[in-house]
């Protein structure tokens, strides 16, 4: 089972469209995939039609008073699961506070189906705190998006020493362009400039560009590639995942 | 509500919980129940379309003995493969593309449903079980965030005298209570559910052959030569074929078996059986040696190029193009021989002969020698044969005689295995495991001598073609690999005989027979 967490200190850079578009096709590929929704804004589960409700929230999770296979709900998609998100995350680090190895509880959790996903995506909620902390140590690979504007980048630097400095085995850091609008001068110098800046960290080659047919997502309640097949969007998430899939 | 939704395939990552036929096995019509469900979801046609589905299994049926079906559905829109599981699990999709039938796992698209079929099927091939063309309905039912909560499939047949129609209720993981509350709905309408088995292809063996100990022995042996003959007409085509490796091999050892029988049968068998069909089997055997002699190298690689230690796999590349070269030779005139107008014959008239001796079971002097008489007399020789060889075999004995011996036990096996049903069961099993123990160490002897020496001439003839330095390293360090094997297996020979003999072994064979 490989982990993916789409990850950004900020919030509004396309983690959770990242989230749903990869997930949708790497279940389309054949694999089993399990998205987590771990926002309590729930993004990710209104965007597959799902209630965003956990049966005893999320301390019942944490805890193990319910196991994490009663809470998953199947996506209208093939091979493609969801465990929803529920209000109560927002509580999430005072429930992992209370648990043993408080850093390591989320990938505890996701190791009782291991057996059941081959791919599994963590969307995360833009913030550093013990959720952080859990994901860094439960992902094997980070996925970053980065709006390309200065703030942006100052953030991605904050983010790596994060990761630097956790303890145990740390993520591979991937990230990648999101809402670029080459148009704007400020965001193609700095795709130009990145990878020079950030000689240590790999940047995907993959630009997701700005459009219009990513915030229809919302409204339309389904991945790119089901109502937007051939369009430019759907190509970017597919070059994306390419460039990130497991072998 | 009914809408229709198109461009969207059928389901998966779904518990089927229930499979609904109607009530009279005939069609079961759309309209009702449409308009039933649509009392209590948003009924959306998700599709409707032909689809191919092309049933899949190997030639032993191991997918069905472990509880998967594998099919692969073909509609206008795609293609793609599909795995079930009897377990309640959900079950495993994968899109596919210009899959051709019979092949190997290994064609089946990397991920998940490759991996479920692989290890089952081993090394067989997967073949067409059943192809059939079916007409798919998907309803989706949803709620009222237009979420899908359950999912019906109705497959009906697209020509006369093809299965009834079927109705499946789709659990979505979450959505139990919706799956069962469409049940409920659809048995309302009069649908009734199919059992778990019902349908269900069976695999069974050939009839176990009861007989008193008293009856002819030509008749046991004529049932078992029967069964022999079946395998080899069985296995043909795929042999013919080269589905894979398995059918020369099931066909030798149907060969071997019907070789042993006549030999443990000719105090009671027609003196035609020896001096016709004794050799006519022996070519037959010949015949095959040479190609399954190559598969076993073949299927052997990938283990062997897991001893290199000095040398990279890679290195052995040109040994595995000289055997896939040999083989496809050898295989022609495999093919040839089983074409030939003597094969033919051979197939024709043994039929003829052992329906003959099946309307007149008779014996060499004329009188009837008793099924147990013959079990008794072949296991007490068979068995004193082993006795014999294994006390001659010393730490110096030369390969040969550990060969000798080896076909001995395989004698005693098969004479374990023909006369079966005069045999008490239990004390069989457990001579059967006893002898196992012994032929296992013998065989692990005899296939690392086998390998030893093919590998050496096959240096030679490699050296002679051009092939590099360091194809014949890695092979010396294979032939290092198999030495060893070959002493362990010597060391181990002589606890495992003392096992065979040892006094409660000596009594059980004599209570089956052997010891007397």
């Amino acid at each position: 089972m490989k982990v993916f967490a789409t990850y950004n200190i900020k919030g509004g850079v396309g983690k959770t469209s990242t989230a749903v578009n990869l997930a949708y096709l790497a279940a389309r590929e054949g694999r089993r995939t399990l998205l987590w929704d771990l926002d309590p804004q729930a993004a990710a589960t209104y965007m597959f039609r799902v209630r965003p409700r956990v049966k005893g929230g999320g301390h019942a999770l944490v805890t193990r008073r319910r196991p994490i296979e009663a809470a998953l709900k199947a996506t209208d998609f093939d091979n493609l699961d969801l465990l929803p998100a529920d209000f109560s995350y927002r509580n999430m680090d005072l429930d992992l506070d209370d648990t043993k190895k408080r850093t390591r509880r989320l990938g505890q959790l996701l190791h009782s189906v291991a057996d059941d996903y081959d791919v599994v995506f963590l969307d995360c909620p833009p913030s550093i705190s013990l959720v952080s902390e859990n994901v860094m140590h439960a992902a094997d690979t980070l996925l970053v998006p980065l709006i390309p504007a200065t703030l942006s980048l100052r953030t991605f630097d904050q983010l790596t020493r994060f990761v630097a400095d956790s303890a145990g085995p740390r993520p591979d850091v991937v990230a990648f362009f999101s809402m670029a609008d080459r148009r704007k001068r400020l965001h193609r110098d700095v795709i130009e400039a990145i990878p020079r800046d950030h000689a240590h960290t790999r940047v995907a080659e993959t630009v997701i560009p700005a459009l219009s047919i990513i915030e229809q997502m919302a409204e339309r309640r389904t991945p790119v590639p089901v109502f937007a097949p051939n369009n430019r969007a759907t190509r970017c998430y597919e070059q994306l995942w390419a460039e990130v899939r497991p072998s | 509500m009914v809408v229709a939704r198109g461009g969207y395939g059928f389901a998966t990552m779904i518990i089927p919980i229930r499979a609904l036929r109607a009530g009279d096995e005939g069609r079961i019509d759309i309209g009702p129940i449409v308009s039933a469900l649509s009392a209590h979801y948003m009924v959306v046609i998700a599709s409707r379309q032909l689809v191919r589905r092309v049933r899949l299994d190997t030639f032993d049926r191991r997918l069905r003995r472990a509880g998967l079906t594998l099919e692969h559905q073909r509609t206008a829109s795609g293609e793609r493969v599909v795995v079930g599981r009897s377990d309640p699990v959900p079950t495993l999709v994968a899109p596919a593309k210009d899959l051709q039938w019979p092949a190997h796992a290994d064609v089946l698209p990397a991920g998940p449903v490759r991996e479920a079929i692989a290890g089952v099927a081993g090394i067989r091939a997967l073949m067409v079980v059943s192809d059939e063309k079916r007409r798919m309905s998907l309803l989706e039912l949803d709620n009222k965030d237009a979420k899908t909560v359950v999912r019906v499939e109705l497959d009906e047949p697209v020509s006369a005298g093809a299965g009834p129609a079927c109705l499946t209720v789709l659990t979505l993981r979450g959505y139990d209570e919706h799956g069962r509350r469409a049940e409920r709905i659809l048995i309302g309408l009069g649908l009734r559910a199919v059992e778990a088995d019902e349908g269900r292809e069976t695999v069974a063996g050939p009839p176990k052959l009861r007989v008193d100990r008293a009856v002819p022995a030509s008749v046991l042996l004529t049932s078992a030569l029967r069964d022999f003959s079946a395998t080899m007409l069985t296995n043909l085509p795929g042999l013919l074929d080269d589905v894979d490796t398995e059918f020369l091999h099931d066909f030798r050892v149907a060969v071997r078996r019907t070789r042993s029988t006549l030999k443990l049968g000719r105090a009671a068998l027609p003196e035609v059986m020896r001096t016709r069909w004794e050799p006519e089997f022996k070519w037959l055997g010949d015949l095959t040696t040479p190609v399954r002699d190559l598969d076993v190298y073949e299927l052997a690689l990938p283990t062997m190029e897991g001893w290199l230690m000095a040398a990279d796999a890679a290195d052995l590349e040109p040994l595995s193009r000289f055997l896939r070269r040999r083989r496809t030779s050898e295989r022609r005139s495999l093919v040839r021989g089983l074409r030939s107008a003597r094969f033919r014959r051979l197939v024709m008239e043994w039929e003829e002969q052992l329906t003959r001796l099946a309307e007149t079971p008779e014996g060499t002097d004329g009188e009837h020698m008793s099924a147990a008489r013959l079990a008794d007399r072949s296991l007490s020789l068979a068995y004193r044969r082993v006795l014999r060889g294994g006390a001659d075999i010393s730490d110096d004995s030369p390969a040969e005689d550990l060969h000798r011996l080896r076909r001995r036990c395989k004698e005693l096996r098969y004479a374990l295995e023909v006369f079966a049903p005069v045999v008490d069961k239990g004390s069989r099993k457990r001579a059967v495991a006893q002898l196992k123990g012994l032929q296992d160490v013998l065989g692990r002897f005899q296939d690392t001598e086998v390998h030893r020496q093919a590998l050496r001439g096959f240096a030679g003839e490699l050296i002679v073609e051009g092939a590099p330095a360091e194809a014949m390293l890695a092979m010396g360090e294979l032939i290092g690999h198999l030495d060893s094997d070959q002493d362990r297996a010597r060391r181990e020979f002589e606890g495992a005989f003392a096992n065979f003999t040892r006094p409660s072994s000596q009594r059980l064979m004599h209570q089956i027979g052997g010891g007397r």
